[in-house]
């Protein structure tokens, strides 16, 4: 076990050096960084000056063998934009990150989970036709847009909420929710086919001949082996999560990874998009370590061929 | 379905909004202004990065050297209370006494000098050095006389000292703390004092009670960092912030009709063009195709029709609200003369095929990359050097015209005279050369539209400097 995990471990820092390597070469070969943070009045050969300053006009190889020299040891370098540590910047922003992508993951298992379960378990009844309509349109509303509306009806009108930022609980409502919608509908509608499945299986015939009680035999006998495909995505989905939910985040004006990320990538910051890339692939890796050992647990069959 | 409602309720509901919010009127108690902004700054250290919205956020911490008149935008006293043209290269500033930092520190002669060697140290990699690049010496005459030495004659170095180019530093904090500490706690004469800054949340400052200006109205002024410009509508509107700028057009109605708030526009020293871009093999090369381009765009009816009226024409690249500014003849809308023009050229107007860029970065422009006419809006734009140096010669990054020889000298010449009157009539002279050789079609300034809190009371300037000190709030 203790192998399995350490080799998996060596698997995400080659995963890690891979990623940096390739975003490295993609954000450097997408164009020159400099002018961007330039003022537009300025001589071009100011332009030039700063460029030989900062070490762009030297050959990619040396700026690449420069970069990872740095990055070995936590230093991703300057932010090109904010002139402060690229880094510092990405961690400052991972505490806010965590707290909406760990509260929207949890309201979505809440949510969807238990929706699932009742719609296979009352198949084609009408709660299973509403829930199947409100899977779809959670599926299909795209976020910003029901974000707006959230803020227009609950900030603007009612003036329950706050527009967006952090501070309180109520900061965090309407951002969780909207992101929920959306990941909920999706494990909602994988739960219920999963469970489904199950539901026709022998071992459930008889856990009910044996005359266990209806909840049992699905908390206990239905759901736990459906459990696998739910987590599968369920581990998707946070890592998603945690990789910044860019468009919710913007609208909420919540200062989190992906709205970071996203900016630093239209500017070219490649400093910091390499330190998010760094963060967000170590975090992506571990998730997927955690769901590995995930299926280990509910699944003996997958320990033993580990 | 729930969605499906929402769309139709909540118009109506904005139509029923009433009653100010209580966080607002708390303000109103607390004196607090908070002002939306769709960025956060990129530093906190002043004459580093060149960025509107970091600078905008700055110049509450931070004076400048010298301040512009909000109506004329013509370079006024602010930390220098005078100036003088020794010779020149030698510009005389007194400095206004008993001015002293956050920290206490007094401002003086060396509080100038080590600002400006501060921008020149390569080590600082400021934006600025390049602006700053003919100031030779700074030389301390005593603790409240400076003379700036520059390279060769320059007379736009009054436009810069005028700008939130030469916002001042604390010397003696600047060499003890250093840049970095600076950074996280800005220093500065202004009249707020840094509180606290959240990274892509909000910027917290306080009233300095010693300003002196005397204290400013607002006890606190917080920018909050709202990047969607809907969100930063519904915050205005539901009361977290007092002050955003850029409300788009269509948005008016809703703000006024609100009641919380009303709509506040200046015309903007920012000009808006449409490039032909002369730059590259093409029509564009050929005079009369430039001009043809000018007599047929009907610039009049697009400002009526597309915006609503909010924007001012411009005639030539400079816009009255530029200190260089002198008038120039519009092109008339003629699409006969046009019409002629292009047959002159040799060119078929029925079949002329032309492609406009309307880029949404900077990088086509600057790769000249475009095809043969883009938009583009440039500012704020307050002194003639800063349209006409970097536009109108080859060699620039965001020029899209150029190889004029004539043209060329004339502004070499220009932005060398530095007596107030031979600058006036270079840059007119220069202006209307401009203007034949029809680079752009010039279109218009545009009308920037703030939405103000109705318990604040502040009007926008068309340097687009958006200061709280000039704001008071008002009871209701």
């Amino acid at each position: 076990m203790r192998a399995y995990v350490l080799s998996r471990l060596a698997q995400t820092a080659l995963v890690v050096v891979l990623s940096l390597t390739a975003v490295f070469g993609m954000v450097r070969l997408s164009g020159d960084p400099v002018l961007l943070f330039m003022p537009m009045d300025i001589q071009a050969k100011d332009v030039n000056e700063f460029r030989q300053r900062l070490g762009f006009n030297d050959p990619l190889a040396v700026q690449y063998a420069r970069f990872m020299g740095g990055a070995v040891r936590g230093d991703f370098g300057e932010s090109l934009r904010y002139r402060s540590d690229a880094l510092g910047l990405v961690l400052e922003r991972l505490p806010a990150t965590l707290l909406l992508g760990g509260t929207a993951l949890g309201l979505t298992l809440v949510l969807a989970i238990p929706l699932g379960v009742v719609s296979a378990v009352h198949r084609d009844s009408p709660f299973d036709h509403a829930a199947t309509v409100a899977t779809v349109l959670g599926q299909a509303t795209p976020g910003f847009w029901l974000g707006l509306m959230l803020i227009y009806l609950f900030s603007v009108q009612l003036r329950w909420l706050p527009t967006g930022g952090t501070g309180t609980l109520a900061h965090l409502v309407m951002p969780s929710v909207v992101l929920a919608a959306f990941f909920a509908a999706r494990i909602a509608r994988l739960t219920r086919s999963a469970v489904l499945e199950v539901l026709g299986e022998d071992y459930v015939l008889t856990a009910r001949a044996k005359g266990l009680a209806e909840t049992r035999v699905i908390a206990k006998h239905a759901l736990r082996n459906s459990a696998i495909p739910i987590v599968t995505l369920a581990g998707l989905e946070a890592g998603q999560l945690l990789g910044g939910a860019v468009i919710t985040e913007t609208i909420f004006a919540w200062p989190g990874l992906g709205r970071l990320t996203v900016q630093a990538l239209l500017n070219r910051d490649f400093p910091v998009v390499l330190a998010a890339v760094f963060l967000i692939s170590v975090m992506y890796t571990l998730i997927n370590l955690a769901v590995d050992l995930l299926y280990g647990w509910l699944d003996p069959r997958v320990r033993l061929r580990a | 379905m729930r969605g499906l409602r929402c769309l139709l309720v909540v118009p109506l509901l904005l139509a029923l909004a009433g009653a100010p919010s209580a966080a607002a009127q708390d303000r109103v108690k607390t004196r607090e202004i908070v002002v939306g902004l769709g960025a956060e700054p990129r530093t906190m250290l002043a004459v580093t990065i060149v960025d509107w919205t970091t600078n905008t956020q700055l110049e509450h911490i931070y004076d400048r050297l010298l301040d512009r008149d909000a109506r004329t935008l013509k370079p006024k006293p602010m930390l220098a209370t005078a100036w003088r043209v020794v010779n020149d290269t030698t510009w005389e500033f007194t400095l206004r006494p008993g001015v002293r930092f956050h920290n206490g520190e007094p401002f003086n002669a060396q509080s100038v000098k080590a600002t400006i060697d501060y921008i020149k140290d390569p080590a600082s990699k400021s934006h600025y050095a390049a602006y700053w690049r003919k100031v030779k010496e700074v030389q301390i005459v005593n603790d409240s006389t400076v003379r700036l030495v520059t390279d060769g004659p320059w007379p736009s170095l009054i436009d810069r000292a005028s700008l939130t180019d030469a916002l001042m530093l604390p010397p003696k904090a600047l060499k003890e703390l250093g840049p970095e500490k600076l950074n996280q706690k800005p220093i500065g004469t202004g009249p707020f004092r840094f509180v606290e800054w959240k990274r892509d949340e909000r910027l917290v400052l306080e009233r300095n009670p010693d300003y002196w200006q005397g204290p400013a109205d607002a006890s606190r002024v917080t920018f909050r960092f709202i990047p969607e410009f809907s969100a930063r509508m519904a915050a205005l509107l539901s009361g977290e912030i007092d002050i955003m700028k850029d409300v788009p057009p269509h948005a008016l109605e809703p703000v006024e009709r609100s009641g919380r708030a009303k709509i506040r526009s200046a015309v903007s020293s920012r000009i808006n063009y449409l490039a032909l871009v002369n730059l590259k093999p093409g029509p564009m090369q050929d005079l009369r195709v430039r001009r043809a381009m000018n007599h047929a765009v009907n610039v009049d009816e697009l400002i009526a029709l597309v915006l609503k009226g909010r924007a001012t024409r411009i005639c030539g690249p400079l816009s009255p609200a530029n200190v260089d500014f002198a008038p120039v003849e519009c092109y008339q809308h003629d699409p006969a003369r046009a019409q002629a023009l292009f047959k002159e050229a040799g060119l078929d107007p029925a079949k002329l095929q032309l492609t406009l860029d309307t880029p949404s970065g900077r990088d086509k422009i600057k790769n000249r990359n475009t095809g043969d006419m883009f938009f583009l809006g440039w500012g704020p734009s307050v002194f003639g050097q800063g349209v006409m140096e970097p536009l109108f010669q080859a060699s620039q990054t965001y020029s899209s015209y150029g190889n004029n020889k004539a043209i060329d000298e004339k502004i070499a010449r220009t932005i060398t005279v530095v007596d107030a009157r031979g600058r006036a009539q270079a840059y007119a002279e220069l202006h209307q050369m401009v203007r034949d050789e029809a680079p752009w079609v010039p279109l218009w300034q545009q009308h920037d539209l703030y939405g103000v809190a109705s318990h604040v009371e502040w009007a926008p300037r068309a340097d687009e400097k958006v200061w709280m000190y000039d704001a008071r709030i008002i009871a209701r």
